[in-house]
């Protein structure tokens, strides 16, 4: 009963004190993490349709590389984020702490403390879906194949749509919120995953949470 | 007996005969009176008046004024006694006989070497069998050249514009002249015609001509106009300083209402193009120089023609450097086909929008930030009071 998805919500303490007793599986988690992809591919089709279509007057029939790129990028990202990033530095610092258990235990309560992004994802594809109609997306000339430069500012001037500035405001507030439910479940999850106290296993997930914050501000401040 | 007859009456007619030559051969009152009904019938210069220096002929025309008997010349000459119309041929030194009626042409080479003014040279004929026939004449020398009159010009000539000038070539002199010859030259000039035959031009007539000029440069525009008088080749030439200025009637295409737009990386300036001048701009056109690097779709704009107060809009596209300032160039054609171009400079920049969303999102930012400090407060706090 402790294994549903309520339960992780709303005591994730007790969901993992449950799950804990239980073998090792990454099946759940693994289905939580290709749900996040699915769904990060499914923004990522939509923002990537706006590249495709800056870029359709220098190679037509680009469109569909791009956005078959940007999706399988999104899915594989996420999968890779989820191995090295979130499970891997959570691990390595745990180890700091003497913590205890395996990398694969790590790994499954990562997947499922992935959850709440999914749904935060999600949102993002919906607010995604409203807001790219209303960027005005510039096109590229065959002109620009010759010049590295007309495409950079393109893709600045695309970045800088107001409607693209919106999107992604919003966006990255919805995906730090959610984030930040993800690293509460991680916290409890890593508690018992690596049999660590409370505040060891704050200060283990904490670190690359913060680090990727740090990112994605660093990132929103460059484009 | 009538042989012994013949023979004395032939010696007798012989001898009458060689009496009559021998007495003809001296003055007598008939010759003399026959002498004294010859004339000088005409009198003719070519050229009619000369330049000095001129090189010509003077034709005496002598008629024999008697019915009924020849006279018999065997000298005649021309002179001047102060050498301004000097004879520069021979005298006539044989005899010739006028016959009754008759008339006889005497022609001299002369060159005039006075200065201007009337002169009266001498044409005179010796008779065999009387005195000599005496016949003051006049000529005159005058060194008053053809006169060339720009009488239409441009207001102002422009580089490479090609202008109509209405030249006008007038005789004032007092004979005709002959072969009247137009030559327009000078450093960068292009004149069409070059050169323009005019052929003769009776005194005090003129002759009005159209030039169309096409300098390149400030210069100095020559007009040369060859003639003869006479057999003697003479040239006036005129000068007519080229230079460059405004032409008040020209087509005057005025830019204004300008904006400018970015959009991936290419720049779109828009505007109106508007004919100030009197005259109509025709393929009117805009584009971009360097540094701006002129872009599709509108590297180039044709606005058209554009007639006086007409204004037409454009737009041209390019990319470049924000910040920097970049040549809009407009080019026309005259009626002529002249192109006339003139640049404007525009300074472009990202409008004020645009640069607002160039800063850093300042909300988002502030928001990540309290989450996050919520996050970490929150679990601190939390792992404070369970330690408690």
């Amino acid at each position: 009963m402790r294994h549903s998805f309520a339960y992780l919500f709303l005591t994730p303490d007790a969901f993992f004190q449950d799950l804990i007793t239980k073998k090792e599986s990454l099946r759940r988690p693994a289905m939580i993490i290709l749900a996040a992809g699915i769904a990060a591919g499914a923004y990522a089709c939509l923002v990537g349709g706006l590249t495709a279509t800056m870029m359709a007057g220098i190679m037509p029939g680009m469109e569909t590389i791009i956005v078959l790129s940007a999706f399988f990028g999104a899915l594989l990202f996420t999968v890779i984020l989820w191995v090295l990033w979130w499970s891997g530095v959570t691990f390595a610092i745990s180890t700091v702490f003497k913590g205890k258990g395996s990398f694969k235990r790590t790994m499954e309560i990562v997947g499922y403390g992935y959850l709440p992004q999914v749904v935060g994802i999600i949102i993002n594809a919906i607010v995604a879906y409203l807001y790219i109609p209303k960027v005005k997306v510039p096109t590229l000339s065959t002109a620009a194949i010759q010049d590295p430069q007309l495409i950079q500012e393109a893709t600045r001037a695309l970045m800088h749509d107001p409607a693209m500035m919106a999107l992604i405001q919003i966006t990255s507030i919805i995906s730090i919120v959610f984030l930040v439910l993800s690293a509460n479940i991680w916290i409890f999850g890593l508690k018992h995953a690596r049999m660590l106290s409370l505040r060891d296993a704050a200060i283990c997930v904490s670190v690359p949470v913060v680090g990727y914050s740090i990112y994605y501000l660093y990132m929103m401040t460059v484009i | 007996m009538k042989k012994t007859l013949i023979i004395p009456i032939i010696a007798l007619c012989l001898f009458l005969g060689t009496m009559t030559i021998a007495a003809s051969a001296y003055g007598t009152p008939e010759s003399i009176v026959a002498a004294g009904k010859v004339y000088v019938s005409s009198v003719t210069y070519d050229p009619a008046v000369f330049f000095t220096g001129d090189v010509g002929t003077v034709t005496f025309d002598v008629t024999n004024g008697n019915t009924d008997q020849g006279v018999v010349v065997n000298h005649a000459t021309f002179s001047d006694i102060d050498n301004n119309i000097k004879l520069i041929s021979g005298s006539y030194d044989y005899s010739s006989n006028i016959g009754p009626g008759k008339t006889q042409t005497f022609t001299f080479s002369v060159e005039a070497d006075g200065r201007d003014g009337t002169y009266y040279p001498t044409f005179s004929l010796s008779f065999r069998d009387a005195d000599n026939l005496w016949y003051k004449t006049m000529v005159q020398i005058d060194n008053t050249p053809l006169v060339v009159t720009i009488l239409d010009k441009p207001d102002a000539f422009t580089q490479g514009r090609k202008k109509t000038m209405n030249v006008q070539v007038a005789n004032p002199r007092k004979n005709d002249v002959y072969s009247v010859l137009l030559e327009i030259s000078g450093t960068g000039i292009t004149s069409t015609p070059s050169k323009i035959f005019i052929g003769e031009l009776g005194w005090g007539a003129n002759k009005t001509v159209n030039v169309a000029i096409t300098p390149d440069q400030p210069t100095t525009l020559v007009t040369t106009v060859h003639y003869a008088n006479g057999d003697n080749i003479h040239k006036v030439t005129t000068d007519l300083p080229i230079v460059f200025g405004t032409d008040k009637k020209q087509a005057n295409p005025v830019v204004s209402n300008i904006q400018i737009k970015s959009d991936a990386g290419i720049y779109h300036v828009t505007g109106d193009v508007t004919n100030a001048g009197l005259e109509t701009a025709n393929a009117v056109m805009v584009t971009t120089l360097p540094p701006a690097i002129p872009q599709d779709p509108y590297r180039t704009y044709v606005v058209g023609a554009l007639k006086p107060d007409d204004f037409g809009s454009f737009e041209v596209t390019f990319s470049g450097e924000n910040g920097t300032s970049i040549p809009l160039q407009l080019l026309y054609k005259d009626a002529d086909g002249n192109i006339i171009t003139s640049t404007y400079d525009v300074k472009v920049s990202i409008p004020a929008n645009n640069s607002q969303t160039n800063g850093l999102p300042l909300l988002p930012i502030l928001a990540v930030v309290i989450i996050l400090a919520v996050f970490v407060g929150g679990w601190a706090f939390y792992l404070r009071r369970n330690k408690k």
